[in-house]
């Protein structure tokens, strides 16, 4: 299009409509994904489950090796016209071209101002669409026994594309049937960023999982470390409890409301996290409406109900935290705390062990941690070397994440796709969280 | 004048007109040829391993049998309806008996987890 020359009509009215983007996220992007969570985006942008619903690729952080070739092939099954958006805390770092036609910015952009412009120029014509970043290659070709492709053994005759046909396993009824083997992830959106799940489905029930191996834990700087998280600087000198709960508080809601998107509800993920945003210390009606909310939605009560139980005697003494506690067992390394202790603490516990009674026991510790916020004054915890996160106990040594995806096999076998997304959501994994928990 | 023929031939003719035209007119409103990558379906980044080709078992099929057996139900219903005004209550006690009958098999298919697929 040339200077001066207006886009036709359409393409000022496709300009127009809410931008439509895909996230995923790398290592180092902890304070970048705060930029997400800005009231100004809900309005412009709607955050896509899959790429093929979007025209904006939004890529934030550092991708470690094993995740560059996912990245890149997320890139090309975005919808034509494409752009991407990289924002990095170090935009001049080296990037080993994950990314060549990238967008780069820094953590300090109008996130909302600039995903509309990229989608503007791009929909009027300004800016041309991305071109795919791997080779036009098939994995291999669709090749039988003949001169000319035919024949070959099999319903197909031939391998097509390179990849074989479904194996067949015993199923529930002890019928052999086919078992599809699927790898999902790492930037599968209601799965934590870089989780990656082997699995063999037969119809959409899981008959074995695997876990792939953490692509974060080979990372050698700890990004957590250098932010001013509240619970990591308790590790070393205290903290005001009104800071670490309001903390806590909000990395619950903020957790309640992926889930609920998950689930579906994504009106009332919006409002969870709108009630995030205004918390206030001591202020816990709004939760407590949210609470009401969900109690009597059909929705809630059903999702997750006996679906996902773990066995108490596997993390009992593990430092699992909420998982923990929504299994019954009273566990809480505040309940040692002597700040805690004046304040009357006493740990939120659900005996249900399931998806839904990991929901109430995050919903019920916010409303908890609000209400100690208002009651703590200028009470500090912290600088023992161990503190109570809210994913569970956090110390500089150690790490439990490994047990949680360890028991993911155990926990989605037999499990219906649905019930599993859920119950993997339902844990609250972070695999960047190579900051550690205590393992006893 | 237009014959009946004639009337038929237009609408073929139209009808084969715009449906071509539509045919046309997807062919170029679509985006360039796509490329391998892009065809991948969407796993969260990886590639699929096998193919989707799958045999999966109709675990519904108990709905299908009992669904036609009321199927057949509703058959009997028709000729009564036909004749249900002219014999009154009778009909209607007759009737109602007949779908009890079935209704209570229905309950013994719920009872025993007839119904239930996963």
């Amino acid at each position: 299009m040339g200077l001066g020359q207006r886009p036709g009509i359409l393409k000022r009215l496709a300009a127009m409509a809410p931008v439509r983007v895909f996230a995923i996220s790398g290592s180092e992007s902890a304070e970048i994904e705060t930029l997400l969570q800005d009231p100004e985006l809900e309005q412009e942008i709607v955050l896509t489950d899959s790429p093929r619903s979007a025209n904006v690729l939004l890529a934030m952080g550092e991708f470690p090796g094993s995740m560059q070739e996912s990245a890149r092939r997320i890139h090309d099954q975005l919808s034509r016209p494409r752009r991407t958006l990289w924002l990095r805390q170090n935009v001049s770092a080296p990037s080993e071209a994950i990314f060549p036609k990238a967008i780069r910015e820094d953590t300090h952009c109008d996130l909302a101002l600039l995903l509309r412009k990229i989608h503007r120029d791009l929909l009027t014509g300004v800016e041309p669409s991305e071109e795919p970043i791997l080779p036009d290659e098939e994995p291999a070709l669709w090749r039988g026994v003949g001169p000319y492709g035919q024949g070959g053994t099999g319903m197909t005759g031939g391998v097509p594309y390179g990849r074989p046909m479904a194996e067949t396993a015993p199923d529930r009824d002890g019928l052999a049937l086919d078992q599809l083997s699927v790898r999902v992830g790492p930037f599968f959106r209601p799965f934590p960023s870089g989780l990656t799940l082997a699995l063999k489905l037969q119809g959409d029930v899981i008959q074995e999982a695997a876990v792939a191996e953490n692509p974060f834990d080979a990372q050698k700087s700890n990004p957590y470390f250098e932010s001013g998280d509240s619970f990591i600087r308790a590790l070393s000198e205290p903290v005001p409890v009104v800071e670490m709960e309001m903390a806590r508080a909000r990395h619950h809601l903020h957790w309640l409301c992926n889930a609920l998107q998950v689930h579906g509800l994504g009106a009332l993920g919006l409002r969870t996290r709108a009630i995030a945003r205004s918390l206030r210390p001591g202020v816990v009606a709004p939760i407590a409406q949210l609470r009401r909310i969900l109690r009597y939605s059909r929705s809630v009560s059903l999702v997750g109900a006996g679906v996902g139980v773990i066995q108490p005697d596997k993390i009992r003494d593990r430092g699992l935290g909420p998982v923990a506690r929504a299994a019954g067992l009273r566990e809480d390394l505040r309940m040692t705390d002597p700040a805690y202790q004046e304040l009357g603490f006493e740990p939120v516990v659900h005996a249900e062990n399931d998806v839904r009674s990991r929901l109430w026991q995050r919903l019920d510790e916010a409303m908890q941690s609000v209400t100690l916020a208002a009651r703590s004054g200028n009470a500090t915890s912290g600088g023992g070397g161990r503190v109570e996160g809210p994913r569970g106990v956090i110390t500089l040594d150690g790490n439990s994440l490994p047990l949680l995806l360890g028991l993911l096999p155990d926990l989605l076998y037999g499990l219906e796709w649905g019930d599993a997304v859920a119950t993997v959501v339902s844990l609250d994994l972070d695999l960047r969280d190579v900051r550690s928990q205590r393992v006893s | 004048m237009l014959t009946a023929l004639g009337g038929s031939l237009i609408i073929a003719f139209v009808a084969g007109g715009l449906t071509l035209g539509l045919r046309s007119l997807g062919g170029l409103l679509t985006p360039p040829r796509t490329t391998a990558p892009e065809r991948v379906p969407f796993l969260g980044g990886l590639g699929p391993e096998t193919h989707a080709w799958s045999r999966f078992h109709v675990r519904y099929y108990a709905m299908a049998l009992l669904f036609l057996a009321f199927d057949m139900e509703m058959v009997f219903m028709y000729p009564w309806a036909v004749v249900f005004l002219r014999e009154g209550m009778k009909a209607m006690v007759e009737m109602l008996m007949f779908i009890v009958i079935l209704t209570l098999g229905i309950l013994y298919a719920w009872r025993e987890r007839a119904l239930r697929w996963a």
